[in-house]
């Protein structure tokens, strides 16, 4: 079987004495769209630079397409586009400067899908890059990451800074990727985006992995709000006893609740209170990530 | 031999490079302009034979009213190693560590190209650009005959070269020390107060007893010496320019391996 184009084994990573990165294993399955989430400071970028070679891991391994980054070889990144989470590109270059130096460097010939990118992003070739937009310099991150349609496609808040409509042309960038047999590693904060693109998730939290599971699993596992109002006085207190079921908001006439497991226990509760409406919202996963970043500051090092 | 990464650096710093270039041409035409005014004045001789301290602060020993004398004490001595110097400091500060901070380092590294190879280019970026004012010096120095002032062009030539060396040398004292530190000001300071120190070693020995002894320390006597437009440049000190510049190169490309790069 062929080693798949991401593993990351035990990786830990030090920063004078502070813990980044805590045996961080995952890996990431050939033509798999992975959503790398977690919040500011949890180890996100400090993984993704590992994975590039930019930083040397304290401890633990990684492999990128067959190759360990921290060898020195970086034959292994031609078939790796990189965007960073914080895009700087040589300020005095023309965008067309930068994508030719750049399309250079990593011997590039055909140009053919670089043009059609530029196409389709409406990217701004011939203004020096310190006048452009943030959105329009994220359009170049974006070409330089795509141009030579890597076998691996690792993306730091790509759509940072674009308007809807390029948020749709991106996504609809790494849905063709991806179905081209294309690996992408995606890193974002939007969690309408990667619930849109990604098929299996990550969660890391002060450098440590806290959720590995694919988005199907994880939204039969989050959290389904529940609404009950009443006509009456009820008591409560039965509901809370209902095994996965946790009261968020009680006040006159009208209970939320959410809840995790099957319904039917809730139910039998719920049918003799006579609730006069009942309504219930599909599981999402945005409750499930507040639930994990909001305990961000429990015992989590700081990553960079 | 790749060198995207050295066209790179130098279109990022082609402003810097052509002005400065330009600067240190011009002034040396202004200085060859200026020799009919002075080759027969005996009275500078004697006011810098009177103030041996004062003068040998500015680099300027011996006659400064002979031709290589002249040239010594207006451009070589002292004015061609400060712009060399400082073209070549602030490339080798910014080079890495600069670039590390700015964040542009981090995107060309992600690029299929291996620490040792990027490096490579810099080092050779590194050498053009010391090579800019000596380069633009000894161009603007064939004007000189027509002024009167006519060097010896084989001495001319070395000194441009060792001038060269020097300013790469200190550039990559530069370039290693952000490599080890990565912090820009580091790598700018620490390279300057080495330049600072060895100018002074060097300019001070012929009349402070103290630094005589340990003058061959300095780079700066291996490069430019006392007298060495008209002696000629000592291959000893074209020896010790390249070795110390290979050390630094090699002592660059494994703290660069370690570096954490953003």
């Amino acid at each position: 079987m062929r080693e798949a184009p991401v593993v990351v084994e035990r990786l830990t990573k030090t920063f004078a004495g502070r813990r980044a990165l805590s045996d961080v294993s995952f890996q990431v399955d050939a033509g798999q769209i992975l959503g790398f989430l977690g919040p500011n400071g949890a180890g996100k970028s400090t993984t993704i630079r590992c994975l590039l070679g930019l930083y040397r891991p304290s401890s633990g391994r990684a492999r990128v397409l067959g190759h360990d980054p921290a060898a020195g070889d970086a034959s292994f990144l031609a078939g790796v586009g990189y965007l960073p989470g914080e895009l700087r590109l040589p300020a005095s270059l023309t965008g067309g400067e930068v994508l030719s130096r750049f399309a250079g460097i990593r011997r590039l010939r055909d140009t053919t899908y670089r043009e059609e990118l530029v196409e389709r992003l409406g990217a701004e070739l011939d203004r020096p890059v310190q006048t452009l937009s943030k959105g329009n310099k994220q359009k170049l991150g974006i070409i330089l990451a795509f141009m030579h349609r890597p076998q691996l496609l690792v993306l730091d808040e790509p759509t940072s800074g674009l308007d809807p409509l390029l948020q749709d042309e991106f996504a609809t960038l790494l849905r063709e990727s991806a179905a081209a047999g294309r690996t992408v590693l995606l890193s974002s904060h939007d969690l309408d985006e990667v619930q849109r693109l990604v098929q299996r998730l990550v969660v890391i939290r002060g450098g440590c992995i806290v959720v590995d599971d694919t988005v199907e699993r994880l939204r039969a596992d989050a959290p389904r709000t529940v609404d009950l109002t009443f006509d009456h006085e009820v008591d409560t207190r039965l509901l809370a006893t209902v095994p996965g079921v946790t009261i968020t908001a009680a006040t006159n006439g009208h209970v939320r609740l959410t809840h995790t497991g099957p319904a039917a226990p809730l139910l039998e509760v719920i049918t003799p209170l006579a609730p006069d409406t009942i309504t219930s919202r599909p599981a999402d996963l945005e409750d499930l990530f507040i639930q994990l970043y909001a305990a961000r500051d429990q015992g989590a090092p700081d990553a960079h | 031999m790749r060198t995207d990464v050295l066209r790179l650096d130098l279109r990022l710093r082609r402003r810097m490079l052509t002005a400065t270039g330009l600067a240190a041409g011009a002034y040396l035409l202004l200085v060859v302009a200026a020799y009919p005014a002075f080759k027969h004045d005996s009275g500078l001789d004697a006011m810098v034979a009177a103030n041996p301290a004062a003068a040998a602060a500015f680099g300027i020993n011996g006659s400064i009213t002979s031709t290589a004398g002249w040239l010594d004490a207006n451009m070589y001595a002292n004015v061609a190693p400060l712009l060399a110097l400082l073209l070549s400091i602030g490339y080798g500060a910014t080079a890495i560590a600069g670039q590390n901070a700015d964040g542009t380092l981090g995107l060309l590294a992600s690029l299929p190209l291996s620490r040792t190879a990027a490096l490579a280019q810099k080092m050779a970026a590194l050498l053009l650009v010391s090579a800019v004012v000596p380069g633009a010096s000894l161009l603007a120095s064939l004007a000189g005959p027509h002024f009167g002032l006519t060097p010896d062009w084989a001495n001319l030539l070395g000194v441009s070269l060792t001038l060269t060396l020097l300013a790469f040398d200190l550039g990559a004292v530069a370039l290693l020390v952000g490599a080890i530190t990565d912090v820009r000001g580091a790598a700018l300071g620490g390279a300057s107060a080495v330049a600072g120190a060895a100018y002074l070693l060097n300019a001070l020995a012929p009349v402070v007893d103290a630094v005589r002894s340990i003058r061959w320390l300095s780079p700066f006597s291996w490069a430019i010496g006392s007298d060495t437009l008209a002696a000629g440049v000592e291959p000893s000190g074209l020896v010790a320019l390249t070795a110390l510049g290979v050390a630094l190169g090699l002592a660059t490309f494994a703290a660069l391996r370690r570096l954490d790069i953003h």
